[in-house]
């Protein structure tokens, strides 16, 4: 149809004013339709999904790249915010440990608070700050010393109360303090259950031996306990050294398998050499 | 195959809207709005063959998914009435596909309903949605000489 034509103007002219006819109509449909727009909606309900069924077939590819960058999109994102999960779990793991590591050390301090208070002794406690085994010498240094009142010949306990070593050497904040399995020990213990004493002594090794018995009948074995004995009032009588786990070794208890111990304050008169 | 390429550019025009109407995603193209290009470039500036029932209808179908009871439908009609009765403008030989008159169309709609309920929100969002349709308006337009090709 050329534009010049006076068929092509007349039906112009025609369907202008066909939607302009159209104006009112729908303007006055507004008008008395509202709220419910009943004609309206209910025309909706069968052009719409046709529409969108129809739209949804032609535009299957654009909309399948479309959630494909999405899906990657997504995707990119996910691993990033497990990333900063990831991140965020260590922390938590991290505090986690923190915490347990403080609760447990505060139980290991209730635990010796309560030791030392059940002590019959005065004492105090102390960190073990070097394990100097060397040769067959086995001392220790505890950081606490004349200032918190202890002296040379004082006993060190573990909080389990087992005895550990005796002071030998006593500075203004630290001891040195000589452990059982120092060749240097001899220290009088007693069998418990019986009436046998002994000394003590250490080779340097893990195990201490006993060097003499005062019953020369007496044969020890595995399984017994041995306690310090009071003779010349060197040492407190009663605190529990180890069990003897041949006729003559005891496994007593060693600086390396310690961290903290407690010095009991016993005035031995400085009796012990 | 000549049918089929030839079938395709008479159903282009009708594609094209269902297309921009059927890829509606919320910020960029809410409720298929940018059909509104299509919608006007084949119906005024070059016009196809029964398109203005079928923008008719998209129109309807843009309005019912803005909730807006007949407004782009009835703003396409008045805009079609009176270019049909007027032949001062010639929108067929208008520069740039006649974008500034479509720049008004859309211009008048949105003003009409930002200022129906007027907020900073809408106000933006109306101007944004200006801005972008308008800026489409010239690559869509463009697509057609395109495929006529």
């Amino acid at each position: 149809m050329t534009k010049d034509k006076l068929s092509y103007k007349i039906a112009k002219v025609l369907k202008s004013a066909l939607a302009a006819t159209a104006l009112p109509i729908f303007i006055i449909y507004i008008m008395i339709a509202k709220p419910d727009y009943t004609i309206m909606n209910n025309l909706a309900h069968v052009v719409l999904p046709v529409a969108n069924f129809v739209g949804s077939v032609i535009t299957w590819p654009i909309r399948a790249i479309g959630q494909s960058a999405q899906w990657i999109r997504e995707t990119s994102l996910l691993r990033t915010e497990n990333k900063e999960l990831r991140a965020k779990l260590d922390a938590a793991l991290s505090n986690q440990y923190s915490c347990k590591v403080a609760i447990e050390e505060n139980q290991k301090l209730e635990k010796e608070i309560d030791v030392k208070r059940a002590s019959p002794f005065k004492s105090v406690i102390a960190d073990i700050q070097f394990d100097d085994s060397v040769f067959h010498h086995n001392t220790f240094l505890i950081n606490r010393g004349k200032q918190a009142g202890l002296g040379h010949g004082m006993v060190v306990v573990s909080f389990d109360n087992r005895l550990v070593g005796t002071i030998i050497d006593c500075g203004s904040a630290f001891c040195r303090v000589r452990s059982l399995i120092d060749a240097d020990t001899n220290i009088a213990i007693r069998i418990t259950g019986s009436d046998v004493s002994g000394f003590l002594r250490g080779n340097g090794k893990n195990k201490s031996f006993i060097s003499f018995f005062s019953d020369p009948q007496f044969v020890g074995r595995k399984g017994l306990s041995v306690v310090t004995s009071n003779i010349s009032g060197v040492l407190p009588s009663g605190i529990y050294i180890g069990d003897m786990i041949d006729e003559k070794h005891i496994d007593v208890m060693r600086p390396n398998q310690l961290s903290r111990v407690m010095v009991l304050k016993y005035d031995n008169q400085d009796s012990y050499k | 195959m000549n049918n089929v390429v030839h079938f395709f550019k008479i159903l282009w025009p009708f594609l094209i809207t269902l297309i921009l109407w059927r890829l509606s995603v919320s910020f960029w193209n809410p409720a298929g709005i940018l059909a509104l290009i299509p919608i006007f470039f084949y119906s005024f500036v070059k016009p196809v063959d029964w398109f203005p029932a079928f923008g008719l209808l998209i129109c309807f179908l843009i309005d019912y998914r803005c909730n807006l009871p007949l407004f782009w439908t009835i703003m396409y009609c008045f805009f079609y009435a009176v270019n049909g009765f007027q032949n001062y403008i010639d929108l067929e030989h208008m520069n740039k596909n006649a974008l500034y008159l479509f720049m008004v169309f859309v211009s008048v709609g949105f003003c009409m309903l930002t200022f129906t309920y007027l907020t900073w929100n809408g106000l933006l969002n109306n101007i944004w949605l200006f801005i972008w349709i308008s800026i489409l308006y010239t690559p869509i337009t463009a697509l057609d000489k395109w495929i006529k090709r």
